[in-house]
Protein backbone atom coordinates (compact mmCIF):
# COMPACT_ATOMS: atom_id res chain seq x y z
CA UNK A 1 0.00 0.00 0.00
CA UNK A 2 1.32 3.49 -0.92
CA UNK A 3 0.25 6.45 0.79
CA UNK A 4 0.47 9.17 -1.60
CA UNK A 5 -1.01 12.12 0.48
CA UNK A 6 1.06 13.63 3.38
CA UNK A 7 0.92 12.07 6.17
CA UNK A 8 -2.10 13.34 8.68
CA UNK A 9 -0.09 14.87 11.99
CA UNK A 10 -1.89 16.98 14.44
CA UNK A 11 0.43 20.10 13.39
CA UNK A 12 0.06 20.31 9.46
CA UNK A 13 2.54 22.57 7.99
CA UNK A 14 1.28 26.10 8.21
CA UNK A 15 -0.91 27.79 5.58
CA UNK A 16 0.89 30.57 5.10
CA UNK A 17 3.83 28.70 4.31
CA UNK A 18 2.08 26.75 2.05
CA UNK A 19 -0.11 29.19 0.21
CA UNK A 20 0.92 29.32 -3.55
CA UNK A 21 3.98 27.00 -2.87
CA UNK A 22 2.79 24.90 -5.76
CA UNK A 23 1.61 26.80 -8.62
CA UNK A 24 0.86 24.49 -11.15
CA UNK A 25 -1.15 21.19 -10.72
CA UNK A 26 -1.10 18.78 -13.72
CA UNK A 27 -4.69 17.66 -13.16
CA UNK A 28 -6.35 21.21 -12.92
CA UNK A 29 -5.92 21.68 -16.67
CA UNK A 30 -7.63 18.11 -16.96
CA UNK A 31 -10.53 19.62 -15.45
CA UNK A 32 -10.89 22.86 -17.26
CA UNK A 33 -10.22 20.78 -20.74
CA UNK A 34 -13.18 18.65 -19.23
CA UNK A 35 -15.32 21.98 -18.52
CA UNK A 36 -14.55 23.27 -22.18
CA UNK A 37 -15.99 19.81 -23.48
CA UNK A 38 -19.15 19.78 -21.41
CA UNK A 39 -19.78 23.43 -22.79
CA UNK A 40 -19.77 22.76 -26.08
CA UNK A 41 -21.59 19.35 -25.41
CA UNK A 42 -24.57 21.84 -23.78
CA UNK A 43 -23.90 24.40 -26.75
CA UNK A 44 -24.97 21.61 -28.96
CA UNK A 45 -28.02 20.28 -26.72
CA UNK A 46 -29.31 23.74 -27.08
CA UNK A 47 -28.34 24.18 -30.78
CA UNK A 48 -31.19 21.49 -31.17
CA UNK A 49 -33.98 23.48 -29.86
CA UNK A 50 -32.56 26.67 -32.06
CA UNK A 51 -32.34 24.65 -35.05
CA UNK A 52 -34.88 21.58 -34.99
CA UNK A 53 -34.62 21.03 -38.39
CA UNK A 54 -30.96 20.53 -39.05
CA UNK A 55 -30.50 17.25 -40.99
CA UNK A 56 -27.96 16.11 -38.37
CA UNK A 57 -31.30 15.42 -36.03
CA UNK A 58 -33.87 16.04 -38.05
CA UNK A 59 -34.37 12.43 -39.58
CA UNK A 60 -37.08 11.34 -36.83
CA UNK A 61 -40.05 13.98 -38.37
CA UNK A 62 -43.56 14.96 -36.24
CA UNK A 63 -41.98 12.08 -33.64
CA UNK A 64 -38.46 13.72 -32.93
CA UNK A 65 -36.89 10.74 -32.74
CA UNK A 66 -33.98 12.43 -33.80
CA UNK A 67 -33.73 14.80 -31.51
CA UNK A 68 -34.62 12.89 -28.59
CA UNK A 69 -31.89 10.18 -29.22
CA UNK A 70 -29.31 12.91 -30.08
CA UNK A 71 -30.29 14.80 -26.65
CA UNK A 72 -30.56 11.69 -24.65
CA UNK A 73 -26.76 10.84 -25.87
CA UNK A 74 -25.52 13.80 -24.87
CA UNK A 75 -27.22 13.85 -21.83
CA UNK A 76 -25.67 10.58 -21.29
CA UNK A 77 -21.91 12.22 -22.47
CA UNK A 78 -22.17 14.90 -19.74
CA UNK A 79 -23.74 12.90 -17.00
CA UNK A 80 -20.85 10.14 -16.98
CA UNK A 81 -17.95 12.90 -18.15
CA UNK A 82 -18.59 14.78 -14.68
CA UNK A 83 -19.13 11.38 -12.55
CA UNK A 84 -15.76 10.39 -14.29
CA UNK A 85 -13.57 13.28 -13.81
CA UNK A 86 -14.81 15.75 -11.73
CA UNK A 87 -16.41 12.92 -9.05
CA UNK A 88 -13.16 11.46 -9.50
CA UNK A 89 -14.55 7.72 -10.28
CA UNK A 90 -11.55 7.75 -12.57
CA UNK A 91 -9.41 8.40 -9.84
CA UNK A 92 -10.56 6.35 -7.23
CA UNK A 93 -11.03 3.26 -5.96
CA UNK A 94 -13.79 0.34 -8.11
CA UNK A 95 -16.41 -0.24 -5.37
CA UNK A 96 -17.34 4.05 -5.39
CA UNK A 97 -18.25 3.12 -8.81
CA UNK A 98 -20.28 0.36 -8.16
CA UNK A 99 -21.78 1.75 -5.42
CA UNK A 100 -23.29 5.01 -7.34
CA UNK A 101 -23.76 2.26 -10.57
CA UNK A 102 -25.23 0.18 -8.33
CA UNK A 103 -28.00 3.08 -7.32
CA UNK A 104 -28.11 4.56 -10.75
CA UNK A 105 -28.75 1.11 -12.61
CA UNK A 106 -31.43 0.05 -9.99
CA UNK A 107 -33.03 3.95 -10.63
CA UNK A 108 -33.22 3.36 -14.13
CA UNK A 109 -34.52 -0.20 -14.25
CA UNK A 110 -36.96 0.49 -11.86
CA UNK A 111 -38.46 3.36 -13.62
CA UNK A 112 -38.40 2.57 -16.87
CA UNK A 113 -40.52 -0.28 -15.77
CA UNK A 114 -42.84 2.01 -14.23
CA UNK A 115 -43.11 3.92 -17.72
CA UNK A 116 -43.68 0.83 -19.34
CA UNK A 117 -46.28 -0.29 -17.01
CA UNK A 118 -47.89 3.26 -17.73
CA UNK A 119 -47.57 2.75 -21.22
CA UNK A 120 -45.68 5.82 -21.89
CA UNK A 121 -43.77 4.81 -25.07
CA UNK A 122 -47.62 4.43 -26.58
CA UNK A 123 -48.82 6.44 -29.08
CA UNK A 124 -51.58 8.68 -26.81
CA UNK A 125 -49.97 7.56 -23.53
CA UNK A 126 -49.91 11.09 -22.18
CA UNK A 127 -53.49 11.56 -22.79
CA UNK A 128 -55.30 8.94 -21.94
CA UNK A 129 -52.68 6.86 -18.99
CA UNK A 130 -52.82 3.26 -18.64
CA UNK A 131 -55.97 1.00 -19.18
CA UNK A 132 -58.09 0.76 -16.15
CA UNK A 133 -55.94 2.53 -14.06
CA UNK A 134 -57.00 6.39 -14.08
CA UNK A 135 -54.62 8.90 -13.32
CA UNK A 136 -55.23 11.61 -10.68
CA UNK A 137 -56.41 14.30 -12.38
CA UNK A 138 -58.61 12.27 -15.13
CA UNK A 139 -61.43 12.43 -12.49
CA UNK A 140 -63.16 10.10 -10.48
CA UNK A 141 -64.22 7.63 -13.12
CA UNK A 142 -60.69 7.88 -15.17
CA UNK A 143 -60.66 7.82 -18.72
CA UNK A 144 -63.02 5.78 -20.43
CA UNK A 145 -61.65 2.42 -21.39
CA UNK A 146 -60.34 1.78 -24.94
CA UNK B 1 10.02 24.22 6.53
CA UNK B 2 11.41 24.40 2.85
CA UNK B 3 12.04 20.27 3.31
CA UNK B 4 7.98 20.02 4.03
CA UNK B 5 7.04 22.38 1.03
CA UNK B 6 9.74 19.65 -1.25
CA UNK B 7 8.35 16.51 0.57
CA UNK B 8 4.97 17.64 -0.62
CA UNK B 9 5.72 18.14 -3.78
CA UNK B 10 7.04 15.03 -4.82
CA UNK B 11 3.86 13.84 -2.99
CA UNK B 12 1.87 15.52 -5.30
CA UNK B 13 3.94 14.87 -8.17
CA UNK B 14 3.92 10.77 -7.18
CA UNK B 15 0.39 11.10 -7.10
CA UNK B 16 -0.18 12.21 -10.51
CA UNK B 17 2.13 9.93 -11.90
CA UNK B 18 0.20 6.86 -10.53
CA UNK B 19 -3.46 9.16 -11.42
CA UNK B 20 -5.15 6.12 -12.65
CA UNK B 21 -4.71 4.20 -9.19
CA UNK B 22 -4.52 7.60 -6.74
CA UNK B 23 -6.71 7.17 -3.90
CA UNK B 24 -6.00 7.89 0.31
CA UNK B 25 -5.67 4.50 1.66
CA UNK B 26 -8.09 4.56 4.52
CA UNK B 27 -7.24 1.69 8.04
CA UNK B 28 -10.97 0.21 6.87
CA UNK B 29 -11.75 -2.43 5.56
CA UNK B 30 -12.64 -1.58 1.77
CA UNK B 31 -9.17 1.33 2.26
CA UNK B 32 -11.93 3.63 1.49
CA UNK B 33 -12.93 6.57 4.22
CA UNK B 34 -16.23 6.18 5.92
CA UNK B 35 -17.34 9.01 5.36
CA UNK B 36 -16.78 8.93 1.53
CA UNK B 37 -18.53 5.61 1.28
CA UNK B 38 -21.10 6.82 2.83
CA UNK B 39 -21.36 10.15 0.65
CA UNK B 40 -21.45 8.12 -2.32
CA UNK B 41 -24.35 5.46 -0.82
CA UNK B 42 -26.23 8.55 -0.24
CA UNK B 43 -25.77 9.75 -3.76
CA UNK B 44 -26.77 6.11 -4.86
CA UNK B 45 -29.85 6.59 -2.71
CA UNK B 46 -30.55 9.98 -4.21
CA UNK B 47 -30.93 8.49 -7.59
CA UNK B 48 -33.91 6.70 -7.06
CA UNK B 49 -35.54 9.73 -5.16
CA UNK B 50 -34.86 12.06 -8.24
CA UNK B 51 -35.45 9.30 -10.66
CA UNK B 52 -39.19 8.76 -8.96
CA UNK B 53 -39.33 12.51 -9.74
CA UNK B 54 -38.02 12.52 -13.41
CA UNK B 55 -40.08 9.34 -14.17
CA UNK B 56 -43.82 11.33 -12.70
CA UNK B 57 -42.56 13.96 -14.64
CA UNK B 58 -42.56 12.77 -17.71
CA UNK B 59 -45.89 10.99 -16.85
CA UNK B 60 -47.77 13.71 -16.00
CA UNK B 61 -45.94 16.37 -18.46
CA UNK B 62 -49.09 16.51 -20.80
CA UNK B 63 -51.28 18.92 -18.40
CA UNK B 64 -54.70 18.55 -19.15
CA UNK B 65 -55.08 21.97 -18.25
CA UNK B 66 -53.23 25.20 -17.73
CA UNK B 67 -50.44 26.35 -19.48
CA UNK B 68 -48.33 23.61 -21.48
CA UNK B 69 -44.29 23.25 -21.19
CA UNK B 70 -43.97 24.94 -24.67
CA UNK B 71 -45.70 27.91 -24.04
CA UNK B 72 -44.12 28.57 -20.62
CA UNK B 73 -40.60 27.59 -20.74
CA UNK B 74 -37.64 30.11 -21.45
CA UNK B 75 -35.28 27.88 -23.01
CA UNK B 76 -32.72 30.89 -23.56
CA UNK B 77 -32.50 31.68 -19.90
CA UNK B 78 -32.89 28.08 -18.59
CA UNK B 79 -29.75 27.63 -20.87
CA UNK B 80 -27.49 30.12 -19.11
CA UNK B 81 -28.99 29.11 -15.50
CA UNK B 82 -27.56 25.55 -16.84
CA UNK B 83 -24.32 27.11 -18.31
CA UNK B 84 -23.80 28.48 -14.81
CA UNK B 85 -24.02 25.26 -12.72
CA UNK B 86 -21.91 23.84 -15.10
CA UNK B 87 -19.09 26.23 -14.53
CA UNK B 88 -20.03 25.88 -10.61
CA UNK B 89 -18.52 22.12 -11.24
CA UNK B 90 -15.44 23.46 -12.34
CA UNK B 91 -14.68 25.34 -9.72
CA UNK B 92 -15.53 23.21 -7.59
CA UNK B 93 -13.34 20.90 -8.40
CA UNK B 94 -10.57 23.24 -8.82
CA UNK B 95 -11.20 24.32 -4.71
CA UNK B 96 -11.03 20.54 -4.32
CA UNK B 97 -7.62 20.59 -6.23
CA UNK B 98 -5.99 23.43 -4.33
CA UNK B 99 -6.86 22.50 -0.48
CA UNK B 100 -4.74 19.04 -2.03
CA UNK B 101 -1.45 20.99 -2.92
CA UNK B 102 -2.21 23.23 0.58
CA UNK B 103 -3.30 26.36 -1.67
CA UNK B 104 -5.98 27.70 1.04
CA UNK B 105 -6.50 31.27 -0.34
CA UNK B 106 -7.29 29.46 -3.75
CA UNK B 107 -9.28 26.77 -1.84
CA UNK B 108 -11.35 30.01 -0.60
CA UNK B 109 -11.53 31.95 -4.01
CA UNK B 110 -12.24 28.61 -6.01
CA UNK B 111 -15.27 27.57 -3.01
CA UNK B 112 -16.49 31.46 -3.00
CA UNK B 113 -16.64 31.41 -7.27
CA UNK B 114 -18.55 28.01 -6.51
CA UNK B 115 -20.99 29.23 -4.06
CA UNK B 116 -21.71 32.42 -5.98
CA UNK B 117 -22.54 30.90 -9.36
CA UNK B 118 -24.85 28.11 -7.31
CA UNK B 119 -26.50 31.42 -5.63
CA UNK B 120 -27.12 32.82 -9.50
CA UNK B 121 -28.51 29.48 -10.41
CA UNK B 122 -30.97 29.84 -7.05
CA UNK B 123 -31.86 33.72 -7.92
CA UNK B 124 -32.74 32.33 -11.74
CA UNK B 125 -34.67 29.53 -10.49
CA UNK B 126 -36.86 32.02 -8.03
CA UNK B 127 -37.09 34.07 -11.46
CA UNK B 128 -38.58 31.77 -13.12
CA UNK B 129 -41.01 30.12 -10.47
CA UNK B 130 -42.34 33.88 -9.99
CA UNK B 131 -42.40 34.29 -13.65
CA UNK B 132 -44.10 31.16 -14.25
CA UNK B 133 -46.54 31.89 -11.26
CA UNK B 134 -47.30 35.10 -12.62
CA UNK B 135 -48.66 33.70 -15.73
CA UNK B 136 -50.80 31.38 -14.27
CA UNK B 137 -48.93 28.66 -13.54
CA UNK B 138 -49.39 27.65 -9.94
CA UNK B 139 -48.24 24.45 -8.09
CA UNK B 140 -51.84 22.99 -8.02
CA UNK B 141 -53.11 24.40 -11.35
CA UNK B 142 -52.43 21.46 -13.47
CA UNK B 143 -50.62 17.51 -12.82
CA UNK B 144 -47.82 19.18 -14.99
CA UNK B 145 -47.36 22.19 -13.06
CA UNK B 146 -47.21 19.93 -9.39
CA UNK B 147 -44.73 17.53 -11.50
CA UNK B 148 -42.43 20.58 -12.43
CA UNK B 149 -42.51 22.48 -9.14
CA UNK B 150 -42.32 19.69 -7.23
CA UNK B 151 -38.96 18.24 -9.37
CA UNK B 152 -37.03 21.49 -10.04
CA UNK B 153 -38.21 22.47 -6.45
CA UNK B 154 -36.46 19.84 -4.60
CA UNK B 155 -33.25 19.91 -7.25
CA UNK B 156 -33.56 23.86 -5.78
CA UNK B 157 -33.07 23.10 -2.23
CA UNK B 158 -30.12 20.77 -3.40
CA UNK B 159 -28.89 23.05 -4.69
CA UNK B 160 -29.18 25.50 -1.46
CA UNK B 161 -28.10 22.85 0.72
CA UNK B 162 -24.65 22.58 -1.06
CA UNK B 163 -24.15 26.60 -1.38
CA UNK B 164 -24.89 26.25 2.80
CA UNK B 165 -22.07 23.46 2.98
CA UNK B 166 -19.82 25.83 0.53
CA UNK B 167 -19.84 28.75 2.96
CA UNK B 168 -19.11 26.15 6.20
CA UNK B 169 -15.85 25.12 4.11
CA UNK B 170 -15.09 28.86 3.42
CA UNK B 171 -15.89 29.81 7.09
CA UNK B 172 -13.94 26.58 8.81
CA UNK B 173 -11.31 27.82 6.39
CA UNK B 174 -10.95 31.46 7.33
CA UNK B 175 -11.02 29.90 10.95
CA UNK B 176 -7.86 27.56 10.47
CA UNK B 177 -9.57 24.41 10.37
CA UNK B 178 -9.56 22.80 7.11
CA UNK B 179 -5.75 22.22 6.70
CA UNK B 180 -4.87 19.91 3.85
CA UNK B 181 -4.96 16.93 5.21
CA UNK B 182 -8.50 17.26 5.88
CA UNK B 183 -9.08 17.74 1.87
CA UNK B 184 -11.27 14.95 1.92
CA UNK B 185 -14.10 17.43 3.70
CA UNK B 186 -13.76 19.54 0.66
CA UNK B 187 -13.90 16.53 -1.55
CA UNK B 188 -17.18 15.02 0.07
CA UNK B 189 -18.77 18.14 -0.23
CA UNK B 190 -17.42 18.26 -3.98
CA UNK B 191 -19.39 15.01 -4.45
CA UNK B 192 -22.29 16.68 -3.40
CA UNK B 193 -22.36 19.28 -5.60
CA UNK B 194 -21.10 17.64 -8.44
CA UNK B 195 -24.27 15.23 -8.12
CA UNK B 196 -26.33 18.26 -8.00
CA UNK B 197 -25.09 19.54 -11.13
CA UNK B 198 -25.76 15.53 -12.87
CA UNK B 199 -28.84 16.04 -12.07
CA UNK B 200 -29.60 19.09 -13.56
CA UNK B 201 -28.27 17.71 -16.21
CA UNK B 202 -30.64 15.01 -16.76
CA UNK B 203 -33.77 17.62 -15.63
CA UNK B 204 -32.57 20.41 -18.78
CA UNK B 205 -32.30 17.35 -21.39
CA UNK B 206 -35.42 15.33 -20.23
CA UNK B 207 -37.67 18.57 -18.58
CA UNK B 208 -36.99 21.02 -21.04
CA UNK B 209 -35.26 20.54 -24.25
CA UNK B 210 -36.43 17.27 -25.21
CA UNK B 211 -39.80 17.88 -27.15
Amino acid sequence: MTTVTPEPTDQPIPTQVLDGAVEAYPRDRLYVMTAVFLAVVTVVEIATYVWPDLPVWSWGGDTNAGIITVLLLLMAVKFFTVAYIFMHLRFDKPLLSRVFYMGLVLAVGVYLMVLFAFRLFWEGGHESGPQGVPFPSAGPQGPPAG
Amino acid sequence: MAEAIAHHRELMAERDAHAEHAHIEHDTNTGISNTKLAMWLFLGSECLLFGGLITTYLLYKNPLEGPTPEEIFDIPFTSTSSFVLLMSSLTMVLAVSAIERGDHHRLRVWLTATALLGGTFIAGQVYEFTVFYNEGLGFTTSRFSSAFYTLTGFHGVHVTVGIIMLVSLILLSLRGHLPEHRSETVEIVGLYWHFVDVVWILIFAVVYLIP
